[in-house]
């Protein structure tokens, strides 16, 4: 049953075997496999329930309607825009549905550096395999490539540079474009479409609209439930109050809500101290023609070849740490990229169906942190900063090349320089002051890394089952548990380990078999 | 020092960069109190909300004057109102509530009174358009993370606001919402009871 709390009046008291804060990736995965082995579920998300027709497309309605913070969240020196959305099916409303395993370097590095030992191909392909099935997770079609993305690969195989097409979760996709502000046709497996059903269908409670507020525990410090409020969806405020009682409490609000949840409730040092976001800087190429770069997957090809860092035999950086995705947005938020202001950013603007676009997933080495300010609200801070700053130059030059190689009449690096390159030469120009903080528009969307499982409790929230190290019967389920950068799309990987978690939680309760 | 040529930013009161600016609201609020000390050039009344008739939810009427003739200097020849735009932001924040809102409300105080920095002797509303462009593109070049990061939140919001509108779809070729254009049924979704 979906309950949308904007509706409510009255306060509502419910109780549950495992109340589940948070309805997306991990969230839902781990709700849908919990309620469909016969355990009461109810979960909450502070976001509204949209269905298909709700998703007009309108930039205005889709930051207004779910984005997080009405789209207008960003670090607290504005240097990097937030993306995240808060609604019933959490980001996976608005992601773009790339569906990548976690790669095995990544699950070696948290196996020695946290202790995550259960973290192996072998103990999390079943689940990945269980979530592809579930989703219909497939290799992105021809048919679904613009010309951005066949001008990417182009680039890219005119420089031998290892590049492929993602695999996505969408079924019968017709591309439109617009996957960013949800799914008008219900083609893209968000949660909202996918688990969030079943748990409503296996008997569980889904309710909108409810920000949950305090954890409630026992007088031994176990958690036993939530409390909070019920939201006026339009102006988000608080209607009717709620308490949920269950004996096992999972937080899994995306990075940023997970983290201010558990700063308002517990004294616990670990809790933000670590934001990773996969920085995401923008090329813009002018191809001197008209292309559509507007319909089909923003994404159908993603560049591989700069995953890895190479070093010196000194250890010192020479080049990559980020993948790239090729990258198309609507007009409004591509004006804000893009830079430039009065007939600079006009002129831009009029070349926007000439242009062809690039994005980085820089795989950070110097995480930010999410804390509670002076006035109580919960804030941001992220600095791109050493090693970091130079993957993003390195992405700027490699991006401005494959699209050179494709045939741009010019590449533009969006910075507050109005830096130009026309060709390799000119590539050198561009430099560090390109990356500096506010240089350029930067973005984070793969929030993670806030509360994170880990076998040392001074530098971990919750231990390798999920359970919080200082608070019995509390878990963590969504991105902010993942240790750190997944250097992809790190949607799968947290479905993967929330299904992980579900299936060990399941055991340990005794109800496996049941 | 030209008035469109600011001084060496060492000016801005110690510490504000580190602190970062639009954390640092109390930095913000003094400096808007100190440098509100200026002359106001047309007036210190603020007429302009009141003449386009703006139902103000979540900006004073100074901010929306403020954030209004920043949008008139950022557009050239986008067929958006710039008013029309300012007030969708000011709705904005107004739902988005803090810290957005006052962040950009600290954001616009200093945009208007820190104009003598750049030599200036009137207030950002009452200097003439190109003053302005030339002023904003002063904190869109500034060495200081913080300034930038002002001019970005301010060009970044009046940017989204004017090209989410119907209207610039001439100006780059977008053809619009694909519900609005197309007939495509969305696949049936079995959800249960929904209240």
């Amino acid at each position: 049953m979906i309950i949308q709390g904007t509706n409510r009046r009255a306060d509502v008291h419910d109780r549950a075997d495992v109340v589940v804060v948070g309805t997306g990736a991990g969230g839902g995965t781990l709700a849908a496999y919990l309620a469909e082995r016969g355990w009461d579920v109810v979960m909450l998300d502070r976001g509204g329930f949209h269905r298909a027709e709700d998703f007009t497309q309108r930039e205005e309605d889709a930051m207004g309607g779910f984005n997080g913070r009405r789209g207008m969240d960003a670090t607290t020196d504005n240097a990097i825009f937030f993306n995240y959305a808060e609604a019933i099916g959490g980001s996976t409303v608005h992601y773009w549905g790339d569906s990548f395993r976690t790669p095995a370097d990544r699950l070696q590095r948290w196996r020695s550096e946290h202790g995550l030992e259960w973290m192996t191909p072998a103990e999390l392909d079943p689940h990945f395999a269980a979530i592809e099935e579930e989703l219909g997770i497939h290799v992105t079609p021809e048919a679904l490539f613009n010309e951005n993305n066949r001008l990417v690969r182009q680039g890219c195989e005119a420089l031998g540079i290892e590049g492929h097409p993602p695999p996505t979760a969408r079924v019968d996709c017709i591309g439109c474009g617009w996957t960013q502000y949800g799914c008008a046709y219900n083609r893209k497996s968000s949660q909202t479409i996918t688990t969030i059903p079943r748990v409503s269908k296996a008997g569980g409670r889904v309710y909108s609209d409810a920000r949950a507020e305090v954890l409630l525990r026992d007088a031994d410090g176990r958690a036993v439930g939530v409390t909070g409020s019920l939201l006026d969806r339009a102006t988000a405020r608080p209607r009717a109050a709620f308490r949920v009682d269950a004996p096992f409490v999972v937080v899994a609000g995306g990075a940023l809500g997970t983290a201010e949840l558990l700063l308002r409730n517990l004294d616990d040092t670990t809790v933000g101290r670590r934001l990773y976001i996969n920085p995401h800087y923008f090329v813009w190429a002018d191809m001197g023609r008209e292309i559509d770069n507007v319909t089909g997957l923003p994404c159908a090809y993603v560049v591989h070849g700069f995953r890895q860092v190479r070093r010196s035999a000194a250890g010192t950086y020479e080049s990559g740490g980020y993948i790239m995705l090729a990258n198309h947005q609507s007009p409004g938020v591509a004006a804000v990229m893009l830079g430039g202001q009065g007939a600079e950013l006009t002129r831009r603007m009029g070349a926007y169906r000439r242009l062809g676009s690039l994005m980085s997933v820089i795989d950070e080495e110097h995480p930010g942190r999410v804390f509670l300010g002076e006035d109580g609200l919960r804030r941001a801070d992220f600095r791109v900063r050493g090693v970091d700053q130079l993957k993003a130059v390195d992405f700027l030059r490699n991006a401005a090349r494959i699209f050179l190689a494709a045939g741009a009449r010019e590449v533009w690096i969006p910075d507050v320089h109005g830096t130009v390159v026309r060709n390799e030469a000119e590539v050198a120009r561009i430099g560090i002051q390109s990356v500096q903080p506010n240089a350029q528009f930067c973005a984070g969307s793969h929030l993670l890394g806030t509360a994170p499982l880990g076998t040392n409790a001074d530098d971990s929230f919750a231990g390798p089952t999920g359970e919080a190290h200082r608070v019995p019967g509390l878990y963590v389920a969504d991105g902010a548990a993942l240790p750190g950068s997944v250097s992809v799309d790190p949607s799968l990987s947290i479905m993967g380990v929330a299904r992980w978690l579900a299936a060990g939680l399941h055991e340990r309760a005794g109800r496996a078999g049941a | 020092m030209t008035p469109d040529n600011p001084p060496p930013e060492g000016v801005l009161p110690p510490g504000m960069d580190r602190r970062g600016f639009l954390r640092g609201v109390a930095g913000g609020t003094a400096a808007v109190a100190l440098a509100s000390l200026l002359p106001a050039g047309c007036g210190r009344d603020y007429p302009q909300a009141r003449a386009d008739r703006a139902e103000l939810q979540g900006l004073t009427a100074k901010e929306y004057a403020v954030a209004r003739a920043a949008a008139e200097a950022l557009l050239v020849d986008v067929p958006v109102d710039p008013g029309l735009v300012v007030r969708r932001l000011d709705r904005e924040l107004a739902l988005v509530g803090d810290p957005v809102l006052a962040d950009m409300k600290t954001v616009l105080g200093l945009v208007e009174h820190m104009t003598p920095l750049g030599g200036r002797l009137r207030r950002f509303t009452a200097l003439p358009l190109e003053r302005r462009r030339a002023y904003l593109a002063g904190w869109r070049d500034s060495r200081f993370n913080l300034r930038r990061g002002a001019y970005n939140a301010l060009r970044g919001f009046v940017a989204f606001f004017a090209f989410a509108d119907d209207a610039t779809r001439p100006l780059t070729g977008f053809g619009g919402p694909w519900p609005e254009r197309f007939q495509v049924p969305a696949y049936p979704v079995d959800y249960g009871e929904v209240a």
